[in-house]
Parts: C-alpha cells; sequence; structure tokens
C-alpha cells in the first residue's frame, strides 16, 4: 500500500478558486448568478467546484445521467447540468435547486475509486483520486456524481474534502453556523421578513384562526380562550385553546393544575355529522387534592358542554413510545440506504424478514388502526373522544392528526394538511427540536414521530390516492424538510419557544451570557415552499386530478344524526366515562381519577405517570357499550362522511419506496432511455388543451389584427374551467368543507 | 377491530356485467339472450376482483334485471343437475351460512337464505382441484365437504346426512361435473353457445405476427416443414427459422434437440437484427454428444446478425440441473461444440418446486393471514425469490438483445415451461406491441398456446387426479410477473390489473376453449376454435373493462423492470382476493374508469382544438404553418 506518496488533499493548485470566490464576494448584490453558473443566494459563497461530473439520476428522475458542474459552498453540495436554463436575474432565491443537497441533510460521505470505496471524514486524506462521490443524506436519499475522465484531479480531490469538511459534523454550534449559511446575509434576512404568509392556509396563531377553525368545522358551543395568552398556564401549550363555552377562564385556570404539564383537556376536531368532538390531554395529575367546582368544570369540558357521552381513548401501550420509533427508524434507515463502504446491504432474501424486525411497518399499523377506531368512534355522533396520553405530545399528535385526515377531505388537500400539522404539532406543543436533533446533541429524545406520521399518512394516500388533493411528492417534500434545521415549524418545542426567537430576532437580542453568537436569522416557516423548491417541483405536489367532490352536506347536519348515535346518546345516564384500551370498553370507578368515594387516596396510589391504572377497570356497566362497539365495527356503506378508513392486514401496509429507496445502490445497472417529463397523461393533455387554446388566441390576434379583442376575451372565460384539472384549488375545497359543518 | 365489521357488506352483491367471469357470484347477469355488447353498456364495477362479496352499485338500473339480482343466471346451455336445501357454507371470513346449492354442468351456486341482505358464491367448477368428505357422519347426522380450489382458496359445506342412502350427496354429483375428463363428460366449453361480437380466433395469425416483425427477410424464412406435425408435434404449423437451413437439415437438428424441438425464432429486433430464439436443451448425454447441423444451426443464428459475432444461450436451469439431465440423455451446449457461443445458467427451479412455493403461498393467505409474522412467512414461501430470479432472467435476455445486440438462444429442458416464461417476458419488455392488450393476446397465444405450454397438464382441466406431478403454476406466475412489470411501468401497458385477473380466471373455469388441450396440433384436432368461444372474444367485446387509464403508448420503448426483491411485491389482488378484509372501502376500477371518461374527454377537447388551430392558420394562411404535433411525451415509471 501506498503512503502518502499520491496526491493527497492538502491543497494545491488553489489560485483560481480563490479569484472565483473573491469574484463572488465582491459582487455579492443578491442573487446573481455565480461566475461559474450556479445561481447563489444572496451571501452564499462557493467553496469549490467540478467540471464533467455527471450525476446518477433515480427512478423518478428519469434515471440516466445527466452531466453538468458540481459546486460546494457553505450551504449546499449543488448541481447545475450543462443545459440548465439561466436563471432570471430578479428571481427570488430558492433555497435548493432541483439537484441539490443541503450540507445538513448530509449523514456520510463515501468514494468510489477504482477498486476501493473509502468513508471520508473531514480529518481523512485522500490515496487516490475517487472516480465517484456518493452523498449517503439524513433523509434517506442516495445522491451519487460521477467524475469524468476529464474533470481535473485536483478539483475532484479538492470538492470531496470540502464537502466532508464543511458537511455537518457532529459539534455544537454547527446548526446555527448552517442557518446562517443559508439565511445569514443581510439580504436574505430582509427578503425573508418581508415574505408573505400563506393566507389560504389556517397557522392556528391566533385567536381569530382559532375561531375560524371553530366556524368551519361547525363547532357551536365552543369559545376560544386567551387564558394561556402569556404561557403561564402551560408552557407547551398554545396561545389560545379552545374549550366550552359554558366554562369561564376564571374557573378554566384552576383546572390546568390537574394535568401534567397544565395539558388540560381542549378541542381539536367536530365531525360533520352527528357532531361529536375530538378532544386531546395529557395524563391526570393525581398527587393533588381535587375540589368539587373544579371537578364539575373539568367535566364540562371533558363532556364538550354538551354531551353526555365521553370516551377516553388511551394511547399508551398500544402505541410505541419515542424510543420505539426512534430504534424502528433507525434500523429502517441502515436497512434502506445499505452501505457501499462497509458492504453490508442486507441480501435480497432477507429482507422481507429484516424488514419486519426493523418493527418500522408494525408501529405504522398501531398507529393507523388506533387512528380508525378514533374515527369511527366520531361518528357515533353527541359525544366526546378524549386522546389521552401521559404528556400528550408525540402519539396524541400522531393519532388525533390521522383520524383527522381520515375524516376530513379538507385535510387531505394541501393546504388544508399544512392547517392541520400547525393544530396538531407545531402549535400543539409537538417536541420538534427536540425529536428531531438536528444538533446531535441530545439522542435521548430523538425520535421520528413525525416522520412516523408522515409514513402513516402515505399509507393511507397508497391505499386511496384519489381522495386525495395532494400528491405522495408533497409528503415527500415535507418528509425532507424536516431534515432541514432551517424552518421555524420544526426548531422548537412548543408555541412559546418558537415566539421567544421572533422576540429575539426582533430585537436583535444578543444573550447576555453566550458568547458571541451571532444574530440569528430570521427563519421562514416550512410551508414557504417557493423558498424551497422551484415552481415546476411546487406543481407536482398536487395531484393533476383533484378528488371528486363528495356529496356535500348541508350546514343543518344535526338533525340527520345517526340514529345509532342518537339513540346512544340517550341512552347513557348523563356523565357517562368509558375507558377505551385495547379495543374494550370499560367504565372504571377511577375514571376520571376523582370519581368515586376513595378518589383522593387511590389517586394519590394511582400514577406517577398521570395516567391510571388499568387494576381499576370494572365490569362494564352502562347498556350503551353495546352502541359504542357496534359503532367500532358498523361501516355505514353510503354514509357520505364515512372516514377513509385504511386496510390493516399484512399485506395491505407498503413501504414508502419513493422515500427510503431513493438510493440508486439497488437500481439494476441499465441505463433507461431518459425521458423528459413523468405527468400523468391527463396532465399532459391538459397542458396540450392549455397550449393550443393559447396557440389559437394568438393565431386569432394575428389573422385579424387589432379587430380581434372580443375573440380574445371570450374565450379567456372558458380557460379556468380546464385549468382547474391540473391546480388544484385547496382554498376552494376549504371553503366547501367550511359551510360543511355549519349548525353542527 | 378493523373491519371485521364488513360482514354487513355481504350481501349486497353487485352485478357486473361481464357475466361469464368466473368471480362474479352474483352474477345478475343478463338473460342469455343479450348480446354481449349490450352488457358493456352498463357494466357495473367492482374494482376488487373478488367477488365473494360485493357491493352493489346503485346506478345498476337496467330493466332486463331487476328483482332476481342473486338469481342463478344460467349461460346458454347450462343445465342444473342438481339442488340442495338447508346446506351450511362455512365462510372463514363471516362464520357459516345456511342457503341453497345448485350444481349446473358449469358452476356451483350457493345462495344463502338466512341472511339479510343475502350472500352468494358462483364457483365455476373448474377451479375445483379436488373434493374430499370430511370425517364421517358426526353425531348430528351432517356430513360435510371440503372443495379445494385452484384459485388460492378452499371452501367447506356440510348438510344433513340423507336418511335415504341411495340418493346421492349433492357433492357427488358435483364431483361428477367438477372432472368431467375423468368421468368420461365433456368440458362445459364444448358446450358453451354464447356469441360474442368479437372473434377471438382471429386475434392471432403466426404468418400475419412474422410478417409484423419483418420475417421472411434475407436472414429468416418461415416454414411449413411442421405443417403436419411431423417434425415436432408439440410446435406449431408456422415457424421461422434461418434462410440458409433447408427443411431436410431441420429434420436433423430435430433429431438432436429434446422432443424436436428445434430453435425457432420467437423475436427479432427492428434495427439490429439481434434474435431471441427458443429450444429445448440438446440432446448431449453422458457421453458428450454432438450434432454438427445443430452447430451449424446456431451458427447461422449468430450469423444472421451482423452487429455481433457471439451468441449467448441461456439456459434457464440451475447448473446442477442441467447437468443431471445428461443422465436422461439431456444436457447443454458445451462451449468447445459451440463456437462463440456462450452459456449462461439463470437459476430458475423446475415446475415441481414452483407448485410446493405456491402451495405455501396458499397455506399463509387463506383464510387467515398472520399480521405480526407476515413478511417472514412471506420470504419463507420463496414465491417472490422466484418471480425475482424469472424476471432478473428476461432482463438479461432484453438487455443482451437490446444493449448488447447479441442474439439469445433460450432453453430448459423441454423448452415449453421456463423457456415460454423467459422469451413472452424479454418480447414484453422489448417490443411494445405486446403491452397492448392485442398484442398481449398475440403473445400468450404464441409464446404459450402455440409454442406447447402444456396448459391441459399443469392446469389438469377437469381431471380429479390432483396429485400429478405435472400440475404446476408456471403460467400464473408468468402473469405475476407481468402484473410486477405493471406495477413498475404503471403507463407501459394498455391493459389493467382486472384484465391479468380475468384471464388467470378462465384459465381454471373452462367457459373457453382457450386454455384447452397441451399443443396447437391437440387444439386442431380437437376442433377447439369451431367447437369452443375464445376467451379473447369474451374480452374484445368489452375491451375498456380491461384498458388502464394511465396507459400512454410508448411503443419504442425497452423496459428495463428492477428485479430486486426490495422492488417487487406480492400479488394480493390476486392471491388474497378473497379475504374481505383486504377490500378498500372505495374500488380501483371505479375511479379508473372515471380517468378514461375524463381521458377521452380532453382528448376530445385536443383534437377539437387541433383542429381549430389548423383551419384558422389555413385560413389566416400565415407560413408558420406545421400543425402542433401530438407531444404526448411518455410516462416515466418510478419504482
Amino acid at each position: 500500500m501506498l503512503t502518502g506518496s499520491k496526491s493527497t488533499f492538502k491543497v494545491r493548485q488553489m489560485g483560481a478558486d480563490i479569484k472565483e470566490r473573491m469574484l463572488t464576494q465582491s459582487g455579492s448584490n443578491a442573487r446573481r448568478p455565480d461566475v461559474s453558473g450556479l445561481p447563489c443566494l444572496p451571501g452564499e459563497v462557493v467553496l469549490r467546484r467540478a467540471v464533467m461530473v455527471r450525476k446518477k439520476l433515480t427512478a423518478r428522475e428519469g434515471r440516466g445521467w445527466l452531466s453538468g458542474t458540481l459546486f460546494c459552498t457553505a450551504f449546499r453540495v449543488a448541481f447545475v447540468p450543462q443545459d440548465a436554463p439561466k436563471p432570471q436575474d430578479d428571481a427570488d432565491p430558492v433555497l435548493l435547486g432541483d439537484h441539490d443537497v443541503a450540507l445538513a441533510s448530509i449523514e456520510k460521505v463515501v468514494v468510489v475509486g477504482p477498486n476501493r470505496t473509502k468513508l471520508v471524514t473531514p480529518n481523512s486524506s485522500l490515496k487516490f483520486t475517487p472516480e465517484e462521490l456518493v452523498l449517503y443524506c439524513r433523509d434517506l436519499r442516495v445522491v451519487c456524481f460521477l467524475f469524468d475522465r476529464l474533470t481535473p484531479d485536483a478539483q475532484v480531490l479538492e470538492i470531496t474534502h470540502t464537502i466532508a469538511k464543511t458537511y455537518q459534523p457532529v459539534r455544537a454550534g454547527c446548526v446555527s453556523a448552517f442557518q446562517n449559511a443559508a439565511l445569514g446575509s443581510v439580504e436574505m434576512k430582509q427578503f425573508l421578513s418581508n415574505r408573505q404568509r400563506d393566507a389560504h392556509m389556517n397557522w392556528h396563531e391566533s385567536a381569530a384562526d382559532w375561531e375560524r377553525e371553530l366556524e368551519r368545522c361547525g363547532a357551536t358551543g365552543w369559545r376560544v380562550s386567551s387564558v394561556n395568552d402569556r404561557f403561564e398556564m402551560s408552557t407547551s401549550l398554545p396561545r389560545y385553546l379552545a374549550v366550552p363555552q359554558k366554562v369561564l377562564d376564571t374557573e378554566l385556570k384552576k383546572i390546568f393544575a390537574h394535568f401534567h404539564d397544565g395539558r388540560i383537556p381542549r378541542w381539536c376536531w367536530r365531525h360533520p355529522r352527528g357532531g361529536s368532538d375530538l378532544l386531546r390531554m395529557a395524563g391526570f395529575q393525581n398527587n393533588i387534592y381535587h375540589e368539587k367546582d373544579d371537578i364539575r368544570n373539568l367535566e364540562t369540558i371533558l363532556f364538550g358542554g354538551h354531551g353526555n357521552l365521553c370516551v377516553v381513548v388511551e394511547l399508551g401501550d398500544e402505541l410505541p413510545s419515542p424510543p420505539d420509533v426512534q430504534l424502528a427508524h433507525a434500523r429502517l434507515r441502515a436497512l434502506c440506504l445499505g452501505d457501499i463502504s462497509t458492504s453490508a446491504t442486507v441480501p435480497d432474501d432477507k429482507w422481507l424478514s429484516t424488514l419486519e424486525a426493523t418493527c418500522w411497518l408494525d408501529y405504522t399499523r398501531a398507529c393507523l388502526k388506533k387512528a380508525s377506531e378514533v374515527a369511527r368512534l366520531l361518528r357515533g355522533g353527541g359525544m366526546t373522544v378524549a386522546l389521552q396520553e401521559a404528556e400528550d405530545r408525540d402519539m396524541s399528535c400522531v393519532v388525533s392528526s390521522l383520524a383527522q385526515v381520515m375524516c376530513d377531505p379538507h385535510c387531505r388537500g394541501r393546504r388544508g394538511f399544512q392547517s392541520l400539522v400547525q393544530k396538531e404539532w407545531v402549535t400543539a406543543g409537538h417536541r420538534f427540536r427536540g425529536r428531531a436533533n438536528y444538533g446531535r446533541d441530545n439522542p435521548k429524545e430523538e425520535a421520528p414521530v413525525f416522520l412516523l406520521f408522515l409514513d402513516c399518512v402515505w399509507q393511507l394516500w397508497s391505499q386511496y390516492p384519489w381522495r386525495f388533493q395532494f400528491s405522495d411528492d408533497f409528503l415527500l417534500a415535507l418528509h425532507d424538510s424536516a431534515h432541514l434545521p432551517l424552518f421555524s415549524s420544526f426548531l422548537a418545542n412548543s408555541q412559546r419557544e418558537r415566539c421567544r426567537r421572533t422576540q429575539n430576532a426582533g430585537q436583535c437580542y444578543t444573550p447576555v451570557n453566550g458568547g458571541p453568537e451571532p444574530a440569528d436569522p430570521p427563519l421562514p416557516s416550512v410551508w414557504d415552499w417557493s423558498l424551497q423548491y422551484g415552481q415546476r417541483r411546487q406543481a407536482g405536489f398536487t395531484q393533476p386530478v383533484p378528488p371528486a367532490p363528495r356529496p356535500l352536506l348541508n350546514g343543518n347536519l344535526n338533525a340527520q344524526t345517526d340514529a345509532r348515535g342518537h339513540q346512544q346518546a340517550n341512552e347513557c345516564t348523563p356523565g357517562t366515562v368509558f375507558l377505551f384500551s385495547r379495543g374494550i370498553f370499560s367504565s372504571p370507578a377511577g375514571l376520571p381519577p376523582w370519581r368515586g368515594g376513595t378518589a383522593g387516596v387511590t389517586a394519590a396510589a394511582a400514577s406517577i405517570s398521570g395516567v391510571y391504572r388499568k387494576s381499576h377497570r370494572r365490569a362494564p356497566s352502562s347498556e350503551s357499550v353495546p352502541g359504542l362497539e357496534r359503532l367500532l365495527k358498523a361501516d355505514a356503506q353510503r354514509d357520505p362522511c364515512r372516514p377513509l378508513l385504511p386496510l390493516l392486514l399484512g399485506p395491505c401496509l407498503g413501504l414508502w419506496r419513493e422515500c427510503y429507496h431513493r438510493g440508486a445502490l439497488h437500481a439494476q445497472a441499465f441505463s433507461h432511455p431518459p425521458s423528459g417529463e413523468h405527468a400523468h397523461p391527463l396532465e399532459l393533455l391538459v397542458r396540450e388543451v392549455r397550449g393550443l387554446r393559447r396557440r389559437l388566441v394568438a393565431e386569432r390576434r394575428l389573422s385579424q389584427g387589432g379587430d380581434d379583442r372580443d375573440a380574445v376575451t371570450a374565450s379567456a372565460p372558458s380557460l379556468p374551467a380546464d385549468e382547474h384539472l391540473a391546480d388544484a384549488r385547496p382554498g376552494r375545497s376549504a371553503s366547501i368543507t367550511s359551510s360543511d359543518g355549519d349548525g353542527g | 377491530m378493523e373491519k371485521t365489521g364488513s360482514v354487513d357488506s355481504l350481501g349486497s352483491k353487485q352485478s357486473s356485467s361481464r357475466h361469464p367471469s368466473v368471480d362474479s357470484l352474483s352474477s345478475s347477469e343478463r338473460s342469455t339472450q343479450v348480446k354481449a355488447a349490450s352488457m358493456m353498456s352498463d357494466s357495473a364495477t367492482s374494482s376488487e376482483f373478488s367477488p365473494e362479496i360485493r357491493v352493489k352499485p346503485k346506478a345498476v338500473a337496467k330493466t332486463f334485471r331487476d328483482a332476481d339480482k342473486e338469481e342463478l343466471q344460467l349461460l346458454p346451455n347450462e343445465v342444473v343437475q342438481d339442488m340442495a336445501q338447508e346446506v351450511t357454507y362455512f365462510c372463514p371470513f363471516t362464520g357459516a351460512l345456511r342457503g341453497i346449492v345448485t350444481v349446473s354442468n358449469y358452476r356451483l351456486f350457493f345462495k344463502c337464505t338466512d341472511r339479510e341482505p343475502s350472500f352468494v358464491l358462483d364457483l365455476p367448477l373448474g377451479v375445483v382441484s379436488r373434493v374430499e368428505k370430511i370425517g364421517s357422519a358426526s353425531s348430528r347426522g351432517d356430513v360435510s365437504y371440503g372443495l379445494v380450489c385452484k384459485d388460492m382458496r378452499n371452501l367447506r359445506f356440510a348438510h344433513k346426512q340423507t336418511d335415504d342412502t341411495l340418493k346421492k350427496s349433492i357433492f357427488e354429483v358435483l364431483m361428477k361435473f367438477a372432472f368431467p375428463v375423468s368421468n368420461g363428460l365433456q368440458i362445459f366449453a364444448f358446450e358453451y353457445g354464447q356469441v360474442f361480437p368479437e372473434n377471438g380466433w382471429k386475434v392471432y395469425d403466426a404468418v400475419s405476427e412474422y410478417k409484423r416483425q419483418g420475417i421472411p427477410n434475407e436472414s429468416w424464412r418461415i416454414t411449413k416443414v411442421n405443417d403436419h406435425y411431423e417434425l415436432c408435434d408439440t410446435y406449431p404449423a408456422t415457424m421461422a427459422v434461418p434462410v440458409n437451413i433447408p427443411d431436410e437439415e431441420l429434420k436433423r437438428v430435430a433429431a438432436f434437440r429434446a422432443k424436436g424441438r428445434i430453435p425457432v425464432l420467437s423475436w427479432i429486433h427492428p434495427e439490429s437484427q439481434a434474435t431471441v430464439t427458443r429450444c429445448s436443451q440438446p440432446m448431449v448425454g453422458i457421453n458428450g454428444k454432438r450434432s454438427k447441423e445443430d452447430e451449424k444451426y446456431l451458427q447461422t443464428i449468430m450469423d444472421a446478425n451482423a452487429q455481433s459475432h457471439k451468441l449467448f444461450i441461456f439456459d434457464a436451469r440451475p447448473s446442477v440441473n442441467a447437468a443431471a439431465n445428461k443422465m436422461k440423455g439431456g444436457g447443454y451446449e458445451s462451449e468447445d461444440a459451440y463456437q462463440n457461443a456462450e452459456l449462461v445458467f439463470l437459476d430458475i427451479h423446475n415446475i415441481h418446486v414452483m407448485r410446493e412455493s405456491l402451495r405455501k403461498l396458499k397455506d399463509i393467505v387463506y383464510p387467515n393471514i398472520e399480521d405480526s409474522h407476515w413478511l417472514s412467512n412471506l420470504e419463507s414461501t420463496h414465491w417472490l425469490e422466484h418471480i425475482k430470479l424469472i424476471l432478473a432472467g428476461a432482463l438479461r435476455i432484453a438487455d443482451k438483445v437490446e444493449s448488447g445486440k447479441t442474439s439469445v438462444v433460450v432453453h430448459c429442458s423441454d423448452g415449453w415451461d421456463r423457456t415460454a416464461q423467459l422469451t413472452s417476458l424479454a418480447m414484453l419488455m422489448l417490443d411494445g406491441y405486446y403491452r397492448s392488450i392485442r398484442g398481449f393476446q398475440v403473445l400468450l397465444e404464441k409464446e404459450w398456446l402455440s409454442f406447447g405450454h402444456r396448459f391441459q397438464l399443469r392446469v389438469g382441466h377437469g381431471d380429479k387426479n390432483h396429485t400429478d406431478a405435472d400440475r404446476s403454476p408456471i403460467f400464473i406466475q408468468f402473469v405475476d410477473c407481468v402484473w410486477q412489470m405493471t406495477r413498475q411501468f404503471p403507463a407501459a401497458f394498455e391493459f389493467n390489473e382486472y384484465f391479468l385477473v380475468t384471464i388467470l380466471d378462465h384459465l381454471y373455469s373452462c367457459l373457453f376453449g382457450t386454455f384447452l388441450c397441451n399443443s396447437e396440433q391437440q387444439r386442431f384436432k380437437e376442433e377447439i376454435p369451431k367447437r369452443t368461444v375464445s376467451l379473447w372474444s369474451y374480452i374484445n367485446s368489452q375491451v375498456e373493462e380491461f384498458t388502464n387509464p394511465l396507459y400512454v403508448n410508448f411503443s419504442n420503448h425497452v423496459l428495463f423492470p428492477v428485479v430486486s426483491l426490495r422492488h417487487l411485491e406480492l400479488w394480493v389482488g390476486y392471491y388474497i382476493r378473497w379475504n374481505p378484509r383486504m377490500r378498500p372501502q372505495e374500488p380501483v376500477h371505479q375511479r379508473h374508469k372515471e380517468l378514461l371518461a375524463k381521458r377521452a374527454e380532453l382528448q376530445k377537447r385536443v383534437d377539437e382544438l387541433q383542429r381549430e388551430v389548423t383551419n384558422r392558420s389555413a385560413s389566416s394562411s400565415s407560413e408558420r404553418a406545421g400543425s402542433p404535433t401530438r407531444s404526448i411525451t411518455p410516462v416515466q415509471t418510478f419504482v
């Protein structure tokens, strides 16, 4: 073996590059394409580039190869194909081009030489000139670049080394360094602060947002309370909570203490038919004395101010815990990425059993199952279904949002889905920062619960793609964005943290005790898609043919409540609470814990976790249990509000290949004739219709000169009619659904 | 706690227009006089092909089928043979159901009488593989019968022991008609008298198919040497062979190839002239016999393709098996004897291994599925692994022909099982014509039927000998491979999943003559085209049922599927279709139809606009002439 004789990394041929860098820096007045052809972000600096590089295209991109130039900046590895169209000078900056990889999403860098592969770390030196550069990404992409013989060796070595050095190694502060590389320039900050938020979605941040949601769902009897305005009642809950009108803020205040971290039961969603409400809450805080008034108010909330029946759905032991999810995901990642540096790929004939052993699919099944049970219960009418999880910040996010995706067509549109994630995850206080662990400094908390949720949505999507307005590519984009530490949505554990951060940024606040930390750049929301992706990619977020409009419900839904639901609500003695766990309904005396004579004692002994014990369960005491069970089993075939229920048998759950198998490693070696587009044939037809129309208009104008105005305008109004095929109108679908629930 | 509730969907069965469909349990079909064409119009849908339980679409309100939707509708010349009341059907998904069983010369029809809405089971007797009496008469006087079916399900019935010992149980009557061949009766296909607007027997004509491929040309000719099936009784009358080999020499080659199955042309590349030829193993034997004529023959095949000076011989078997065949006089081409030829073994196992694998698969999918170990159970059947090996073999063949511009010879032992799988799959990859509905029918007629895949033996039509070692799911496996390709290239095939399922259903149903007999010669002798109806008559009379809405005709593309196990899936729509918990609440089929309609509407619009544009540019006589070219780019596949 040669030792250090050949060209190692130690820099040579620096001259040209330095010049290049000077050029970009001096001319860094926003959005100017770099001299070398890379459209840079304001302030972005090209560290290295290599010419005559070929990028291996995935199946989705058409397979084959694309040649162009490879760049490494402090923010990303960028690839510009030879024949890429010149970007317009005044275009808004887009963080990532079609072929780019953000440095922060790189997990490891591997090079392939003539007959060896090597993992490249910041400190390693290469003793051979790589022929291939493979980037393994955290979001499970595998990006592969091939160097041509004509690529200068020095460029190859330098860019490899630079990438290895600049991508996010595990060290403190790397997250903010990365943010600054992307968004830190003055121009970028200014640009970001001028961005308009998408007004067509519900951000669930202001009181008005929540009012809008209550109105959309027709949730009468509920109001928006600002009792947590300063996060004094609960640090992890949002500012505004939807609670029953009957409960006053002063009464409400006393309830917080009864729940873990003050996460009291609060309204999430109302079923458009029958008006069952979905609530979520944390475990009971049992070690305090329950005052009579508190209990009364608490019960008012639990019964939603209208019903007699409350089913508490326990999310504890049937669902995976965050460490379970983390372990399963780690296994899945190892399985799917393979690893050419260790050649430890699972052999094909063991693939299925190894996949099974990751448990990932079992966990998606468990979540989907629980959510479909909740969705079925919600059809009951006139009751509340309260999801209870010890902390109310992980699985209850998954289950409540999944149940809404199943029941509410609005949530199957892109903006509706975004609103849902805002409501049940972002503002509800899912610990995104901890769970994502961008800085790799908190392995204990790390758990991709949100990714598990996306997988569940994908399972549902793949079973009923035509019932969704968004495409799987949208889910994929969201999946990938969740791996970038750039978005305010994913960088905080609660609304409170997010608010603090924006305040700080606004005042250019520098921490007193912290070192000379640079002022944080203002962070965009993940929903600002045009910041992240080009128009073409975004166009693929909606399906070419939107879901057929469902039979609309008129506003007066409660009038035609499901007979069964009615009956059952009437059967009930006022104030019945059932516990639903492991598919069984029970009505334990100690549920809620303050019920029953010995409440205090039991409660004290009950549990530290805050979730009551199973031993309290008693034989079902009420005749409404059969009614509930029927609800779980029955499939109302002709119910227009029938939830979209996933098939859960083993063979029905699949692996999200487009996401986990994007690596080119398993694709076979034969090249495929690359074809430009991979659009739905319908979409192509739509485009053709549109193109022809335009052509026709132009022809008319030309042939008839000025006197043709009429003809042009006459044909114009019919345009939108076709275009709605391609451009979905989530805004419209929102208004449709909002009218559904009126009067509920 | 999932959809146990589907019970209630039980009886609202559906009606489907495709009346002869095996599955349509409740063939609410039209009276037999109604022309097939009219049935298509009101086709209801049910996408999922598992008709055991179906939901009746509201829309179906044709006058001629109002009341008795779940009544038995006899086909032309179908005759009821026996009927029994008070029979219990033990449905593995919904429990015991009581009802009436009717047995005709074509089917078993069970109608449940104690459930509302009612439930029907409509089973062509052809799918029954075995009828077994379970246990002796129990204390309660019940006798129980199990029906093992060829289509991945088992049915169990019971009825009271009759006092009259002379009277046969209805299931003994059934046995007679389920196995007509063993009982000296006629298969129902010979009696079925339906008239369809299309004649499926005209779909395939060997000469015109060769003509489509450009044969005859300067290197290949069509020979009639086998006109009376004297050269080889399992080959068709019309074959394409190299021009330079006279018929006399063909006979000597035939002597050296097992069963006389000489190398003949399956497909020729329109540009490179690289060919796919198929044959059986050479009769090398232990002593390493050689045949000068055979060697010359393969050399001629190689020479016919000027692009390459090499010939690839793909032996489908594992090399061990190929070597073992020498003991029986067979073997493989030695590279010494065949210069410039390279021999490749494709490691595909024999019919017995495949049969066993499918049996294991049936065990894990019917009736119950163990969720927690589903994937490892699936792995232990090795079914997907076999699928992978077959696809991988076909892929290598297609790649050699397309990318290597090299001619290939494919064989296994006899050249009618694995060889048929490989050549037809490779042709499907190479030639877009075979990916159309008609083209696929031609492919089956040519590579499977005319070249003598032994359907009668492999399926055992009407034969009670269920343990026959010649039975094997070779054709199912091929259709599975096709389905895998449709999954990877959703826009490349004109037909949909329902088309494939229908073909498999009628592989067993014995309703159509298409899959009867073992060879062209037998079919000719039995006058199958005269005496039976072709499956393609039925399919081509209602093509839209079988059309894939996503189809974009990109016939010039060669498809190279990914054959890693990571990209293959179990075909649940076929193997697990009987399980009601596998049935989505909304059928895909319906959606597909909507898409087709939308597509047609848009296409019409495009054409109109195009015409308008052309007219306009013509009238305005602007020199920017040239009508817009139809520019539909092929749809790329995702894997």
